[in-house]
């Protein structure tokens, strides 16, 4: 390790920090203050993320309350299909957002709505359970903690009840976010991530799962979600 | 094992510059990311500096690179991640079987990483007995065929579909078809059950943020973000340039990479990792590895002049301009780094002497340069680089490359020098160049040395008046009127 180090400063012919450090990782106030984005702004992001998402496939649906929300995703949910299997599974983040869709009572008799397991720890066993039903379910729910006007992102922060994989693993995405939730850009962003400490992992999502590598033509689902919808709460 | 040298790249280009399907794939390059990135990067907020402001945030890194590791080791491993720094390939490669060995890892499932093809990773995870998957469906594809990618961000943009439809038929035993939807779903079937099987997940980074501790991996396909979530342990190999200092750095840095790479203002998903799982997440990796490689980067540290290629975010923007590369294509090249940045690259890490073709091929035309998110001077290197071969340099070792052309460029400079003596010898030229072949009015056969130039175009005669002697005539005949 500090032999490495060691060559580098001899490279750039110094010695030591000599306070560099203060420069390297200065922030500039207007990084700081676009944290706080005025109300006025927000004009303005909706019509910018219907644009954006048309232009990446993700499909968006305005409703107005959480139980518009789970109705409309419970029709979803028995409109398609398991991409791998027959047998219908959701897999959702323990969130009270998501809680409050009613979807095991909703679809509870079609089938299987399971959420991620909340536990200060888990067993090898208990992991390994986890991931065979990420795998089995054809949905999966998450919420986003952000969503970026601009590009359409959402941003998702991992934790307790967030698995990873539920926005990765299953061939449908759907996030549900409550439109208070919106910011204006990546920036804004990284400048409330920065006051914060960050988590393990950190997923900008936008869009569906793509790829252009054969002769460069687009096709969605590669490897993640082929199919992705954001429902937008206005309450 | 990859036969991959830059020693063939005469031979290579020759062969690459009749390849009238390469030359199609590449224009389509061009014409879909090449063309649009400047205006992409002219949009943001910062306008037409924003290359520039790019530049200044990887300069600060560069320049203060030993804070910059430190501090982001340090954090890294207060999340509990693993840092190795490694002098070397072969010292990576070692601490990646090292990591295999404890994990007794039987499948690793890789990212996209254009660094461990610069340390030949996969032939040594191979040969240690581990199968080696590439995920990505463009390094899936070349992966199955045993070639090298060609571009650094579409590393199968040599084949056709058709020849994507006759490899997924000959080694995936499925019906052929040349239909991209189809195909690709193909090889989301076969590579979904590799990813969830495998035991560990190799991955590059596109950069790391050194105040949070965390690396940030980008892909479109979800591949990444697989491999990295899904096996037991996670390593990320990365170049030790390749990070940046802060949050605030990444806004123009991701925002740069992406409109350069693929002409898109965000991919489809950006990933921070920073360290293992934490108890009470039930997935992700229980280990993570940051194994950060110099292999000759300090090197190009040391060295004010060349100093500045290390700023490139590997973004393969260069490629997609370079009238060379869309004639040659990227294994002319012979090494992991293709086009003008693998022009520079290559030979500051494998050796100037060994790799001159590379610097000597490119034209200088300056369009790597204006379309670098980050204003590279590539051309300033390149021509840097030849100076170097012309006359040798004892930091880096090169010998110069021809004593008859150092010679032939002494006389040509004298010549340029003295009107009477270049007179002189255009009389000679004009009266010898009647003895060459001629076709449709053009030199077809120059002698000796010069041959080169005419073996692949023919050559002006010079004139039969020279433009001096007309113009002492005019001025004559004005007189005269």
């Amino acid at each position: 390790m500090s032999r490495i180090i060691e060559r580098v400063r001899q490279a750039l012919g110094v010695r030591a920090n000599d306070g560099r450090d203060t420069l390297v990782f200065a922030k500039s106030d207007d990084f700081v203050h676009c944290a706080e984005a005025k109300a006025t702004e927000r004009d303005g992001w909706m019509e910018s993320i219907r644009i954006e998402a048309k232009a990446l496939n993700l499909r968006v649906h305005e409703c107005p309350d959480l139980d518009a929300c789970g109705e409309a995703i419970a029709s979803l949910a028995r409109e398609r299909d398991p991409e791998w299997g027959t047998v219908k599974q959701i897999m959702r983040w323990s969130d009270p957002l998501l809680d409050g869709l009613g979807l095991e009572g909703r679809l509870g008799a079609e089938m299987a709505v399971k959420s991620v397991p909340g536990a200060d720890s888990f067993s090898q066993s208990e992991r390994e359970e986890f991931r065979r039903e990420v795998i089995a379910s054809y949905i999966g729910i998450t919420t986003a903690d952000y969503l970026l006007a601009d590009t359409a992102s959402l941003v998702l922060l991992g934790g307790r009840g967030r698995a990873r994989s539920v926005s990765l693993v299953p061939s449908i995405h759907i996030a549900v976010v409550p439109r208070s939730r919106m910011l204006a850009s990546y920036r804004q962003m990284l400048s409330i991530l920065g006051a914060m400490d960050l988590p393990s992992n950190v997923s900008i999502i936008t869009g569906p799962s793509k790829t252009a590598d054969i002769e460069a033509t687009l096709v969605h689902g590669a490897h993640g979600p082929r199919e992705m919808h954001l429902f937008l709460v206005a309450s | 094992m990859l036969n991959q040298s830059p020693l063939k790249y005469r031979e290579l280009a020759a062969k690459a510059v009749q390849d009238k399907q390469l030359h199609r794939a590449l224009a389509m390059m061009r014409d879909k990311i090449g063309r649009k990135a400047v205006n992409l990067y002219n949009q943001l907020p910062t306008g037409e500096g924003s290359r520039q402001a790019a530049k200044a945030v990887r300069r600060k890194v560069v320049d203060n690179l030993d804070v910059v590791l430190e501090t982001l080791a340090t954090n890294i491993r207060a999340r509990g991640g693993h840092v190795h720094l490694a002098e070397s390939g072969a010292d990576a490669v070692e601490y990646c079987l090292g990591v295999a060995k404890r994990f007794q890892v039987r499948r690793v499932v890789k990212g996209k990483s254009m660094l461990s093809e610069e340390i030949h990773l996969n032939d040594a995870l191979e040969a240690a007995g581990i199968e080696t998957v590439e995920t990505d469906l463009g390094e899936y594809i070349v992966q199955l065929k045993g070639e090298a990618p060609s571009h650094i961000i579409a590393p199968a943009i040599h084949y056709t579909r058709e020849q994507v439809g006759e490899l997924f038929a000959e080694k995936l035993g499925e019906p052929y078809t040349d239909d991209p939807p189809t195909l690709t779903a193909m090889a989301r079937k076969t590579l979904r059950e590799k990813m969830l099987g495998a035991d560990m997940g190799i991955s590059g980074g596109n950069t790391a943020c050194a105040e949070t501790g965390h690396v940030t991996i980008v892909s479109n396909e979800g591949n990444i973000r697989m491999a990295t979530t899904m096996p037991r342990v996670h390593v990320v190999l990365l170049g030790i340039e390749k990070i940046a200092a802060t949050l605030e750095d990444h806004d123009i840095l991701l925002r740069m990479l992406t409109r350069a790479a693929a002409g898109q203002k965000i991919s489809t998903y950006v990933s921070y990792v920073g360290g293992p799982r934490l108890d009470e997440e039930p997935d992700g990796p229980e280990e993570f590895h940051l194994v950060l490689v110099d292999n000759g980067r300090s090197r190009i540290l040391a060295d004010p002049d060349f100093r500045e290629v290390l700023h490139c975010v590997r973004c393969g923007g260069c490629l997609n301009v370079c009238p060379v590369y869309m004639a040659i294509g990227g294994h002319s090249y012979g090494s992991p780094y293709c086009g003008p940045i693998g022009a520079v690259f290559t030979p500051l890490t494998q050796g100037i002497n060994d790799c001159h073709h590379l610097c000597q091929g490119e034209t200088l035309c300056g369009a790597c340069k204006q379309v670098c998110p980050v204003d590279n001077d590539l051309p300033r290197m390149l021509s840097l680089l030849r100076y170097k071969l012309a006359n040798g340099d004892a930091r880096w070792n090169v010998r110069p490359q021809s004593l008859s052309a150092k010679l032939a460029f002494g006389a040509w400079s004298v010549l340029m020098r003295h009107r009477r003596m270049y007179d002189a010898m255009s009389l000679v030229a004009g009266f010898c160049q009647k003895l060459l072949p001629r076709k449709n009015g053009w030199i077809s056969r120059l002698p000796g040395q010069l041959g080169g130039w005419t073996r692949g175009r023919d050559f002006p005669p010079l004139a039969k008046k020279s433009f001096a002697r007309r113009w002492a005539r005019r001025d004559t005949a004005r007189r005269d009127a």
